[in-house]
């Protein structure tokens, strides 16, 4: 089993998915759909999605901080237009902004 | 589409935020110290305890504390993995609401 390596590179723009997975998952609706920017990568980690359910986790996946413009996540957004919402995303959860899912 | 997890609040309308100054009671202190121990002893995963959390109803959830969302989810996750038997539980819990001596500080 070998260990996955980071896919993406600090500035790529990438699109939140909806995998449609149930259970204990940890990217909110409120970014799915939206297209951000890789901020950094974070590591490797243990899925959180399989711990959850008493499993290993493993191999650790990739995990990336995400930055969006505030006024692409809330369509009524009234704060200042350089504002920017950051969060941790797992790989799975990724693509590469302009594909289709 | 699945639905939304009951913890999966960002962007609903929330009004104010209630703030409350009050000092940690006992029993909250014991419950976060209980949960901290069984976490460095492997016994329960973070994830597996959100996952407790996110399983409980919708209106159970949004009616109960943090500290009470704590405490129902650890002891689910130990009747889960056969830490704490729910019988022996119900059965001591029932004991120390008959006798009173239930201690809220």
């Amino acid at each position: 089993m070998s260990e996955p390596t980071a896919s993406y590179s600090v500035g790529d723009r990438v699109r939140i998915l909806d995998i449609g997975k149930p259970g204990h998952v940890r990217t909110p609706t409120y970014v799915r759909h939206k297209t951000g920017t890789i901020e950094r990568f974070c590591g490797l980690f243990e899925n959180p999605e399989d711990k959850a359910y008493g499993r290993w986790g493993l191999p650790p996946i990739p995990l990336y901080r995400v930055q969006f413009r505030q006024d692409d996540i809330w369509p009524d957004y009234d704060g200042a237009p350089g504002d920017v919402l950051e969060i941790e995303i797992y790989d799975h959860w990724l693509a590469p902004a302009g594909e289709d899912s | 589409m699945v639905d939304k997890l009951v913890t999966d609040i960002g962007g609903e309308p929330a009004g104010a935020v209630p703030q409350e100054d009050r000092d940690q009671l006992f029993w909250e202190k014991q419950m976060i110290a209980a949960f901290n121990l069984l976490q460095v002893k492997g016994v329960v995963v973070t994830d597996e305890f959100r996952r407790t959390v996110e399983e409980m109803p919708a209106e159970y959830y949004a009616n109960s504390t943090f500290y009470g969302r704590r405490l129902d989810g650890m002891i689910r996750l130990l009747i889960e993995k056969g830490v704490l038997d729910a019988d022996t539980f119900d059965k001591r819990a029932q004991e120390i609401l008959a006798a009173g001596t239930r201690d809220h500080v």
